[in-house]
Order: C-alpha cells, then sequence, then structure tokens
C-alpha cells in the first residue's frame, strides 16, 4: 500500500546540515537592497541575502546548505511539498531562525546508581534537620576560616572531615560521602567544608596522560614523603583521567621537593609539569 | 545528540503528538494556536488559528488529512490538516480538556471540564454528519461519584473509552451505551496523560502522584509501576525498544522558588519491565508537559513548561544500549 518513490524532485534542506560559512560583505548604504538570490549547484544550495545590520550598513550575507535527498513514502513526500499556512504562511522554504534553532549538544546520561537515589528518599527527617545544621555550622565556620587564614594549621583538616563523617552516622546509617554534607538540600550551593582542607602542601600536576591511574601517581611521589590524599581528576564516564591531579602531602618541604625533582619529567611519553595549587576559591564566596 | 528546539509558542506547550507516519508534529499550547512541524529538519509547516484559548489537546487522524484539537474556549475545532482551514466547530458548554479520533478517524471523542454549574461530559462525534448534528453518544460523569476525566484514549477496535480522572482513576466506558465497564484506582492523584502502546494493547499513565503506571489496556490489570521524586506529566512507551519515557518536575507555580539544579527537568528514560531508571536527557528549563516518541523509535519529542518542543534524534549509545540486570 506504501510504495516507495524516488523523491528525488523534493529536496530536502536539513537545516542541521547548513554549512557554517557566513560571509559578510560591507556596503555604503545606498540606494535600495538588491533581491536576495538562490543557486543551487550540486548538493551546495547558495542563498545569497541582503540586508542592513545594527550600524544601518548593507551587509550581504551567503549562507551555504547541503542538500540531502531521502527516499520516503508518496504521502509523506507529498506532505513535504504542502504550502505553508497559518502564521507561516510567508516564510520561505527550509527552517525558518526565529522558529527553529539547533541546540546545544546533549547527551543521555546513563544512570546505574539507583541505591544512591532510594537512600535519598528514605531519608528520616531527624536526620536532614541534623545536616542542616551541620551545613549551617560548616557555613559559618569557613567565614572564620578566611579571617583567620594565616593560623590555619594542618590540624584543622582531619577535624573537620571527622564532624561530617560521624556526626551523621549518628542514627546508625550510613551515608555516602557525596551526601553528608545534605547534596540535596536547598542550600546544596553553600560551600561543603572542603575550603577549609590545609592547601599549604598540595601540589597540582598537569599534562598526565590518559591512561595514568591513582596507584602510578602514588608510586611516582611515594619517594618524597608521607602523602595526605591524591586526587586524580576523571571523566565521570569513561573513568580516564583528565590529564591533571592534586597531590596533598602533609610537610610542605616534601612537595616542594617533589615540585623540583618531578618539574619537567618525562613519564608515559609525556613531560610533566607539576607546580603548587593555587588555593581553591575562598570559602566565604557566598 | 542535538536536539531541535522549535519556538512556535508563546506559553507553556500542553500536548505534543506525531503524525501515524512521523513526518508531521503537532504542539499545542496555553496560547491559542496549534503548529504542525515537520520533523525531518523542525521546519513549522504552519499554525492553525481560530481557538480564543489555552488549547489542551491535539490529535491527528490515520491519514493526517485532519487535526482535531480541544480547547478552553468552549469549543473543539476540527481542521483540514494540510491547509489550516476549520472545517468545523463544536461548541461546548465548558472546556474541552482532552479530545481523540477513533482508529478509523470517522469519529471522534470530547471530554469536558466541570465548569460553572456544567458537570464534566463525555462526547462522541461522527465527523461525516454535518455541523449541528446530534452527538453520536453523550453523557455525563457523575461527579458525585467519581471525579472528572482528565484525559482519554480509544481503546482497541473503538470498544471502549478509556478516561484517566482527577482523584487517580481510569475507567472504562461501553461506547455503545456509555455505561461505564470498569475502573481502578491505583494512582492517589490526579492523571495528567496517558499513552497506548504502538500496538495498543499496554497502557501508561503518568500521575501527580510521581509516579507512571503502566496496564493491560483492555483489562486495566496494573502491570508495572515506575517511581520518580517528581511529579510526572506525561510518559510514553517506545515502539521499537522495552522502554518507557517520563517527564515531568516540580508544578509550575513552584518553579521560581527553587534553583534549577533540584527542578528535575529532565526526561527519565525507565525499562519497561525492570522498573528502573537507566538512563535521562537534559534540556528544559521547566517541567516537561507532554512527551511523544517517534512512530519509528529513534526520537522522541518532548514540550515543556518553558514553552519549547525539543526533538531527538536518539545516539547510536541509545540504539546500542543493553539494560543489564
Amino acid at each position: 500500500m506504501v510504495s516507495w518513490a524516488d523523491a528525488s524532485e523534493n529536496e530536502k534542506t536539513s537545516w542541521a546540515d547548513q554549512v557554517e560559512e557566513e560571509e559578510t560583505v560591507e556596503f555604503s548604504k545606498e540606494g535600495d537592497l538588491p533581491p536576495s538570490s538562490q543557486k543551487i549547484v550540486g548538493n551546495i544550495k547558495t542563498v545569497i541575502e541582503y540586508k542592513y545590520n545594527d550600524d544601518d550598513k548593507k551587509v550581504k550575507v551567503i549562507r551555504k546548505y547541503k542538500i540531502e535527498t531521502k527516499k520516503t513514502s508518496k504521502s509523506v513526500a507529498r506532505r513535504k511539498l504542502l504550502k505553508k499556512f497559518g502564521l507561516s504562511v510567508n516564510d520561505s522554504s527550509g527552517p525558518q531562525r526565529a522558529t527553529t534553532m539547533v541546540s546545544e549538544d546533549v547527551q543521555m546520561q546513563f544512570v546505574t546508581n539507583r541505591e544512591e537515589e532510594m537512600l535519598q528518599e528514605q531519608e528520616d527527617p531527624t536526620l536532614s534537620k541534623f545536616k542542616h545544621q551541620l551545613q549551617y555550622y560548616m557555613f559559618f565556620k569557613n567565614f572564620k576560616g578566611t579571617a583567620q587564614k594565616d593560623r590555619a594549621d594542618e590540624g584543622d583538616k582531619p577535624e573537620t572531615d571527622d564532624t561530617t563523617t560521624t556526626a551523621p552516622a549518628a542514627p546508625g546509617k550510613y551515608v555516602p560521602p557525596s551526601m553528608r554534607s545534605g547534596g540535596n538540600t536547598a542550600g546544596s550551593s553553600m560551600p561543603t567544608g572542603r575550603g577549609s582542607r590545609d592547601e599549604q602542601a598540595t601540589i597540582r600536576v598537569t599534562n598526565l596522560s590518559e591512561e595514568t591511574k591513582e596507584s602510578d601517581l602514588q608510586e611516582l611521589f611515594k619517594p618524597f614523603g608521607p602523602i595526605q590524599r591524591i586526587y586524580l581528576a576523571k571523566d565521570k564516564h569513561t573513568q580516564q583521567s583528565k590529564g591533571f591531579a592534586f597531590i596533598n602531602f602533609y610537610n610542605r618541604d616534601d612537595a616542594a621537593k617533589a615540585i623540583k625533582s618531578v618539574c619537567g619529567f618525562g613519564y608515559d611519553h609525556l613531560i610533566l609539569n607539576v607546580e603548587w595549587a593555587k588555593p581553591s576559591t575562598p570559602a566565604g564566596t557566598s | 545528540m542535538k536536539p531541535l528546539m522549535l519556538q512556535g509558542h508563546e506559553r507553556s506547550i500542553t500536548q505534543i503528538k506525531y503524525n501515524r507516519e512521523g513526518d508531521l508534529l503537532f504542539s499545542v499550547a496555553k496560547d491559542s494556536t496549534p503548529n504542525v512541524w515537520y520533523t525531518i529538519n523542525g521546519e513549522r509547516l504552519g499554525t492553525y488559528d481560530g481557538h480564543r484559548g489555552t488549547v489542551w489537546s491535539v490529535d491527528v487522524n490515520w491519514d493526517s488529512t485532519k487535526l482535531l484539537t480541544g480547547a478552553a474556549d468552549l469549543s473543539s475545532r476540527l481542521w483540514d490538516c494540510e491547509t489550516g482551514a476549520v472545517i468545523n466547530v463544536y461548541e461546548t458548554k465548558s472546556s474541552v480538556r482532552s479530545c481523540n479520533f477513533s482508529f478509523c478517524g470517522n469519529l471522534f471523542n470530547y471530554t469536558t471540564d466541570r465548569q460553572m454549574k456544567h458537570e464534566p461530559r463525555i462526547c462522541v462525534f461522527d465527523i461525516r454528519e454535518p455541523a449541528d448534528a446530534e452527538p453520536a453518544l453523550s453523557f455525563v460523569v457523575d461527579t458525585k461519584e467519581m471525579s472528572k476525566p482528565m484525559c482519554s484514549l480509544w481503546g482497541a477496535l473503538n470498544e471502549y473509552l478509556i478516561t484517566g480522572h482527577d482523584d487517580g482513576t481510569i475507567s472504562h466506558w461501553d461506547l455503545k451505551t456509555g455505561q461505564l465497564l470498569h475502573s481502578v484506582k491505583e494512582h492517589t492523584m490526579l492523571i495528567k496523560d496517558m499513552q497506548l502502546s504502538s500496538d495498543q494493547m499496554m497502557l501508561v499513565t503518568a500521575s501527580k502522584d510521581k509516579t507512571a503506571k503502566l496496564y493491560d489496556a483492555p483489562t486495566l490489570e496494573h502491570l508495572k509501576t515506575y517511581k520518580t521524586d517528581r511529579p510526572v506529566n506525561s510518559a510514553a512507551i517506545s515502539p521499537i525498544r522495552d522502554h518507557v519515557v517520563l517527564g515531568g518536575g516540580q508544578e509550575a507555580m513552584e518553579v521560581t522558588t527553587t534553583s534549577t539544579k533540584v527542578g528535575k527537568f529532565d526526561a527519565k528514560f525507565f525499562h519497561l519491565v525492570f522498573e528502573e531508571e537507566f538512563g535521562r536527557v537534559k534540556g528544559h528549563f521547566g517541567p516537561i508537559n507532554s512527551l511523544a516518541f517517534h512512530p519509528n523509535g529513534k526520537s522522541y519529542s518532548s514540550g515543556g513548561e518553558d514553552g519549547f518542543v525539543r526533538m531527538h534524534e536518539f545516539d547510536q549509545s541509545y540504539l546500542d544500549f543493553e539494560f543489564e540486570c
């Protein structure tokens, strides 16, 4: 019943295939605008338009479209040639800029951690109240932290970590780290207390290869002194390294040593760049 | 995927629908002008001018020659799909909430709201009759016994009409007598949208109680529940995969008081059988009000409170995706 017709005569220009080539030639402001014209050579359609730009100058706009031919059923092919009506009655063929836009690329995010969400739902009110209080406390603590930044010492860091881990665990329920500071609550943009980590002895390693793993970094930096923490930036989906990492040493001297010896060191066919980590944005920005 | 954003409406989208062959997409919104778009490139073919109020519902017949809309301006209109001309206006006493063609396209139904002391009414017309003809079937839903219908669908073989109600009930009505055949109440809050699978054997409902449910359409046996953390405004069943897509978000009146981060305006993809979410697509900056799968299953569209319709062509990664259980 549905026969397949060769719909070569009804060529469909797809806006997505517009070749990004806009050329503007300015003219002096004299006389009327020349009429727009279009030319089809092979599978490239060229549309030339003239218009006035914001500065009242005449502008020639050249747009090139690639024409694709698709085979469809007769009824669909016939409908493609229908005259436009209603508010679109004066539109030329092809998508109009006013009504059709190509939006930014979006990816489907594949979700696997369903359990985490369930946990979030089942959270009891006392716990969330406690979290709010904790968040409030952290917020003001960080304020103080910026004022007395110089006095911040290493003892500061484990202390904050302790409060976050032990406190919400009090009702006897495990709370994953990502949610400890109440990621699901309204004030999620508040500083989470990470800013208070002592960054005095932190170095930043860049130009790492994609295959780098945390264990590799551990091995590389262990000789310089005890390491507090290694953070390797990874892609959410592929779990591959993004090419940079932060290493927290316990001692600033060790970190300095590491910078001196590893900077410029060839690793995995790339030359590493090691420098002091810039302190992350001050905790009290909000 | 690079979605096409269709900006033909000045207010929030109320419903979108593909025609049977999938080359056209119809959108209606709270402004009074239904739009029709080519799905191949997002080009607007035309608008249907004539309504004077929110258009709640749209449907197109089998061969895409006629379009039916139901609006809050106390009318349901029949249009020539290809020229935008009005064929017929069916005046009602209260606003039309939903309207649908039967499979053959010769009959259509509409359901009306409870307004201005008028009880909700379900009417069936034959489009071959003249404009002022009596409806083929017309009956009142007694609001003392059940709440008002929010959405409706024709069952297989035009034997029954399915309605989804304000209190979460779904019902079957006999299309010869207007008798209530049976009803079930699985949802606790109002049903925003119902859609059938491509073979009309399964029914998915979207409810404000933050769930979508799957039923056996002829018996209304409850099969599956898809739980989310937001009111669900629309749900659709993929014609080619065992997937269900859910769209929703907080209610429009609460949107301004919360950040977009927690707005939950993404479309969620669930496995039909395992009831588990496996994917999300972001994009709208308001709740999604209506969702539809392309009949070939390789793209889907969503219409949101933000007034945009977004047409998404699936990436190969979705088509290759296998659910691990």
